[in-house]
């Protein structure tokens, strides 16, 4: 037995780079669309061009008697097939029944209608546009604020109000915090819809093997275990006759944290016709049936003292859900009210949700759900008391955050803050643009007629969801990892990373947990036949939670590995020690692989001894995390044009304990081009009539690499005490942070010109409206 | 998407209007149109194939007449459906004299859906003041021309 | 998104592929940047598609006798960085450098733009500006039709039915010139919500002659003509920048209005004139 040890360097805090990336950048990754049958038949999907309107008919005749059909489903076909799931309950939520297909009516453009199955994608294209379907127009409502005015069209007739549900939450005594108030400042703030656009649309390929009496599914989820109990319950099978595969995915952003009608049409029919089919959405289908993100209409009031000292903040927040209820819809806008209070110290919070039907594609989870809205919403308004009391926008925020040994912090919305240093971030973003002397350049720039303004947020999050009493599904997540006969490690998450980077993170944790070469660590998932259950990735809980169930697992593992190597060792008292087991009293070591096999071998094993080396843990986490952070963004605002440039971009963001600083900052600066996406360019628009007229990339402006500033991120490291590796998360911070910074600043351009808010997104139209108004262009 | 504009027409107003309502002359003068038939008073079948570049397509709807008020204006509503979506326009044609001519003046609402609303916004407006000012230009020509037909006939 | 079925031919000569557009539900392909996405949308449902792409002596850029011909084959790209152009019609180069993205320019042809003439597209401006000639042939005839009696209407040109535009002419700078393309891009669609071609030649220090082509305003590209006359007669860059636009009804859409449309040509015609004069000697 070998008795050198070599123990490897730790690889937690290490910038390594991803293990996924060769595969993705050489084209060798595996998506849905890559996958072929033998006998694979394709579907197209023949969707609504209206937004709401009575199917008086739908003649299938020419489309099935096109070459190579070979079967045109509509909505008869699947009125009997359950619906499409809401996961979320609200006391007195109206659930309309959401069909696979439409039944008598249209709710939105992009309702599917008939899906049409033929030998081959091209063949199926040509045969969906002989679909003969007749529309009888109906009025439409597509501004959840119209849709709220007496004398709407209703969206769905049975509810002429449009209201889908109302939520009041309250903390504290607000009707005290206004009685006490110095100062009331009130704001309309929007939150506009936006178009997740990942960069693989939706996509499905169903096989039916009869035999078996089993379906598997291929398809671009965040969250493979969900969909194959939700699908399996639409369907009415045994959901352990449903394998569901996610391959690569390329990015979801929440838009695939979803179940959707067509995951289960193809599963239906799949078995329907005997063969595999396969459906790839186009970009068209995915702007206009895949969830939208945002759509708040937020009516703000604050309620302070003169010396800056924030009592109580209300909301009036209308969240324009669409047509139906996606797997989250009603849920997103209560996440944006647990986190209304920011990260500031408030007596007292009060607020009203209307959760409002429109005939548009519903809103769901986008990158941030809720809390980039809710951020949005208490730093503007911070910024705007800042203003009427002639206060430093820093200075007020100091003079609010909760203490750093104020931790748990219990807000008013009943959360506990876990850990914080909520001042740190914003005292270095500071420090890193020399505030001080930045403000006096802004004076200079004034007086010389320029526009230049200086925004800040400080943001906090929520993020690891969540306790499972929080969550409609559970919160938890899973881990299993075994030492295979080899010596080599195989880690199964229940999370499913779809470009988050967890095969490399989580092969960290394991080479430092086991003391192994990181290239012996295989991360599997999105695979429910291989992988235990799971949750999923979202809410920046991948590592948070799936992370810390890895953890679990291991420590599990090593307890086992440990019996092994005293067993072989002849010793109690063993350690583990750089991927080996060590006699504390000899220094003798034996290997995994020697372990290993004596562990499945097994000719040996001492009596109560399980024969292999696995470890499973589903680790529940006693709360959420809190990241936080403060951005700091210097803008020029071209007086004749509107058009505004970013000089500075300074991101201090504190998500924990950093695993990887390398795919940090690829979060950080993703989750900013989201941001700034919300702020200055992205806005999906429905005309009167509930036509998405920003339809196409043509017209929905994506922030390309072009537009992007340059990203000046660091870090202050916090730990959570949530989880044992005290890590927060991560993936939506920057979008969280970003919209409100770039918002504050731009405003504080335009300050001297009397204006005080501008909704988003900043296009320089609206800018120049704003600066021509004012009398600013003389 | 609002539309208005004002066009001037060399025949006077009363001829203006008859020929503003001639099913013969609008299916003549309406871009792409080929042919109107009547389903009932002041109501026409139409079809449309619409050729821009590129871009073509084939539409069947209506043509309405409503609210005639001989010689100051009516109500126009065009609406036509096709694969490549659906549009409706929805105005008012306001006539008055003008020297020896007439001023059209009109106002109203276009909306169009399907593929052309959704990856069209771009041209919209562009394109269908074009096919407007197409429309008012060989109307133009038209008159004029039935404007010496009638003086032979006279 | 999947176009219509239609059939392909990919001739190897000129006189091959005008006999093909000779008569027929055909379409030609250039790059394909503009075509093949209305293909997929189904907006153009063309039943046979013949590609350029084979068709040898379409494709290239050369001086001769102060005219550069620039075939109609010939990328974005290669007008951008070609050295003729960079020397002898630095405009249109520098104009050339501001379409779409570097995957378009490397594919999209000046043909193609000029055939499909969107109201947004950046060369007819340049070319207006230039007062370049499309030379245009037929199974018939070939004609050449100057820039400004080629542009007609949104998406509508001089071209007849069986035409294609072989080369564009354009005029050598003269190397005292001074140039300068002011382009606002649509964030979304990189297209011109406004672009001002300017060209200024100075006699001293009075402007010999100016020459300002606009485009993404109207339904077509057109010259601004009362600011040249402005500039010509001794007038500011100011005020000739002000009469961009007179007399027009400018397009509106979500991105831009109107009047925000009028109001950006005219600030960046002033950017751009200011540029071309200071570039000018
Ligand atoms: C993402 C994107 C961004 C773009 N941004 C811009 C921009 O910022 N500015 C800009 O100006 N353009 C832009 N374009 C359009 C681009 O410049 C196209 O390349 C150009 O409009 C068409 O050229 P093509 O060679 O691709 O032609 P094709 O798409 O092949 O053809 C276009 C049309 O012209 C016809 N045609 C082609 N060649 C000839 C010929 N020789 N004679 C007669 N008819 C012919 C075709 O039949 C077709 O109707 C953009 C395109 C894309 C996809």
């Amino acid at each position: 037995m070998a008795t050198t040890i070599s123990k490897p360097a730790t690889l937690v805090g290490k910038g390594i780079r991803r293990q996924e990336d060769p595969r993705l950048i050489t084209g060798t990754a595996v998506y849905v669309d890559d996958i072929k049958m033998p006998g694979m038949h394709h579907a197209a999907i023949v969707r609504s061009p209206h937004a709401a309107a009575r199917i008086a008919g739908i003649n299938t005749e020419a489309a099935l008697a096109h070459p190579g059909v070979v079967a045109v489903f509509t909505g008869a076909d699947v009125k009997n097939l359950g619906a499409v799931p809401c996961a979320s309950s609200l006391p007195g939520l109206r659930v309309p029944h959401h069909h696979l297909l439409a039944q008598d009516r249209v709710y939105y453009t992009g309702h599917p209608v008939a899906v049409v199955v033929a030998t081959d994608r091209y063949v199926a294209a040509d045969a969906a546009s002989l679909v003969e379907v007749q529309y009888d127009p109906q009025p439409a409502v597509a501004d959840p604020e119209k849709a709220l005015a007496a004398g709407a069209p209703a969206v769905h007739p049975q509810w002429p109000d449009n209201t889908s549900f109302t939520f009041h939450q309250e903390g504290g005594d607000t009707g005290q915090a206004f009685r006490d108030a110095e100062i009331v400042v009130k704001q309309r703030i929007t939150s506009q819809r936006l178009i997740p656009t990942s960069i693989e649309t939706r996509g499905v390929v169903a096989e039916w093997r009869p035999g078996e009496k089993s379906l598997t599914m291929f398809t671009s989820t965040q969250i493979p275990h969900l969909v194959r109990t939700l699908v399996a319950g639409i369907l009415g099978m045994p959901e352990n006759h449903l394998r569901v595969i996610t391959p690569e995915v390329g990015g979801g952003f929440g838009s695939k944290l979803n179940v959707y009608a067509e995951e289960a049409l193809m599963c239906y029919i799949a078995k329907e016709i005997g063969k595999p089919v396969k459906w790839v959405e186009s970009r068209r289908e995915n702007f206009q049936a895949t969830i939208h993100g945002r759509g708040h209409v937020d009516y703000y009031e604050l309620a302070a003292k003169r010396d800056g000292t924030m009592l109580g903040l209300k909301l009036k927040l209308i969240q324009d859900l669409g047509a139906y209820h996606q797997l989250l819809t009603p849920a997103i806008p209560t996440l944006s009210v647990l986190m209304m209070p920011g990260l500031y110290k408030f007596k007292s919070i009060s607020a009203d949700i209307i959760g409002v039907f429109t005939n548009c594609v519903p809103t769901d989870a986008y990158r941030g759900a809720g809390r980039p809205e809710a951020t949005h919403g208490i730093e503007r308004m911070v910024d705007i008391l800042a203003a009427e009391l002639h206060m430093d926008p820093a200075e007020i925020r100091f003079k609010n955050f909760v203490g750093k040994d104020e931790f748990p912090y219990a807000t008013t919305t009943g959360l506990f803050y876990d850990s914080g240093n909520y001042a740190l971030p914003l005292q270095n973003a500071m420090a890193q643009v020399d505030y001080a002397g930045l403000r006096q350049e802004q004076a200079t720039a004034r007086a010389a007629g320029k526009l230049m303004g200086i925004g800040l947020s400080t943001y906090g999050e929520i993020c690891a969801i969540g306790p499972s009493a929080a969550m409609p599904a559970g919160g938890w997540e899973s881990a299993t990892v075994k030492i295979e006969p080899s010596g080599k490690v195989t880690v199964m998450t229940g999370a499913s990373p779809h470009g988050q980077g967890e095969e490399t993170t989580f092969a960290q944790i394991v080479a430092d947990e086991l003391g192994v070469d990181i290239d012996d660590v295989m991360v599997v998932h999105g695979d429910t036949a291989v992988v235990q259950y799971g949750i999923g990735t979202f809410g920046s809980r991948g590592t948070a939670v799936g992370g810390a169930a890895l953890f679990y697992a291991l420590q599990e593992l090593k307890a086992k590995i440990k019996k092994f190597g005293a067993m072989l060792l002849g010793s109690d008292n063993v350690s583990l020690v750089g991927g080996s087991c060590v006699d504390d009293a000899t220094g003798k070591s034996v290997s995994f692989a020697e372990m290993a096999v004596a562990a499945y071998h097994a000719k040996t094993l001492p009596p109560n001894t399980q024969p292999g080396l696995v470890a499973t843990y589903f680790w529940e986490p006693p709360n959420f995390t809190f990241p936080f952070g403060a951005h700091i963004v210097v803008t020029d605002v071209d007086r004749e044009t509107g058009r505004i440039s970013i000089r500075r971009y300074v991101a201090v963001d504190d998500c924990g304990k950093i695993i990887n600083p390398l795919l940090v900052a690829g979060q950080v600066h993703g989750g900013v081009a989201q941001g700034l996406g919300q702020a200055l360019w992205e806005e999906a628009v429905y005309d009167e009539q509930g036509q998405l007229i920003t339809g196409e990339l043509t017209d929905y402006a994506l922030p390309k690499a072009s537009f992007m500033p340059l990203i000046e991120s660091s870090h202050t490291e916090t730990p959570s005490p949530v989880n044992p590796l005290g890590v927060k998360g991560v993936g939506e911070a920057g979008t969280i942070g970003c919209s409100p910074a770039v918002v504050n600043s731009v405003v504080d351009a335009l300050s001297p010109l009397g204006v005080r808010h501008i909704d988003m997104p900043l296009t320089p139209q609206k800018i120049w409206k704003l600066i021509v108004q004012s009398g600013g262009l003389s | 998407m609002k539309i208005s504009g004002v066009y001037t027409l060399n025949v006077p107003q009363e001829r203006a209007y008859a020929l503003l309502q001639d099913p013969a002359i609008l299916a003549k003068c309406m871009p792409g149109c080929e042919g109107l038939d009547r389903i009932a008073e002041n109501q026409y079948a139409m079809r449309m194939k619409m050729v821009l570049a590129s871009i073509s397509g084939l539409f069947a709807g209506k043509v309405t007449i409503a609210d005639p008020n001989p010689p100051t204006g009516y109500r126009l509503i065009v609406e036509g459906s096709g694969k490549i979506g659906f549009m409706k326009g929805d105005g008012v044609l306001m006539l008055s004299p003008a020297g020896s001519g007439a001023t059209v003046h009109f106002e109203g609402d276009v909306q169009v859906g399907g593929t052309i609303a959704s990856v069209g916004q771009r041209l919209l407006d562009t394109t269908s003041r074009m096919l407007i000012k197409r429309f008012f230009t060989r109307l133009a020509a038209e008159s004029a021309q039935a404007g010496v037909e009638r003086v032979a006939a006279d | 998104m999947i176009p219509q079925t239609f059939e392909y031919t990919a001739p190897q000569t000129l006189e091959e592929a005008l006999g093909l557009i000779a008569g027929g539900d055909r379409k030609i392909l250039a790059g394909g940047m503009s075509l093949i996405p209305l293909m997929k949308l189904r907006l153009a449902t063309p039943g046979e598609v013949v590609d350029l792409g084979r068709v040898s002596g379409l494709n290239g850029i050369s001086e001769n006798g102060g005219v550069v011909s620039i075939g109609a084959m010939t990328t974005h790209h290669a007008i951008e960085t070609s050295r003729v152009t960079r020397a002898h019609c630095p405009l249109l180069a520098e104009t050339a450098g501001h379409i779409g993205d570097v995957q378009v320019r490397n594919v999209g042809t000046l043909g193609g733009a000029v055939a499909h003439a969107d109201p947004a597209a950046d060369y007819p401006a340049a070319l207006l500006a230039l007062e370049a000639q499309i030379k245009l042939i037929s199974a018939q005839a070939t004609r050449s039709v100057a820039a400004s009696d080629f542009f007609l209407d949104a998406f509508t040109t001089a071209l007849e039915p069986g035409e294609i535009v072989l080369e564009v002419e354009v005029p050598a700078e003269d190397q005292s010139e001074g140039y300068s393309y002011e382009k606002v891009p649509h964030p979304a669609s990189g297209f011109a919500v406004v672009g001002i071609a300017a060209r200024i030649k100075k006699d001293g220090n009075r402007i010999a002659m100016a020459r300002i082509g606009v485009t993404g305003m109207g339904a077509h590209a057109f010259r601004a003509l009362a600011a040249e006359k402005v500039l010509e007669n001794g007038g500011s860059v100011a005020d000739a920048a002000a009469t961009v636009g007179d007399g027009e009804t400018p397009n509106s859409d979500l991105y831009a209005s109107a009047d925000y449309r009028l109001h950006l040509a005219r600030v960046h015609a002033a950017r751009a004139l200011a540029t071309a004069i200071s570039r000018a000697s």
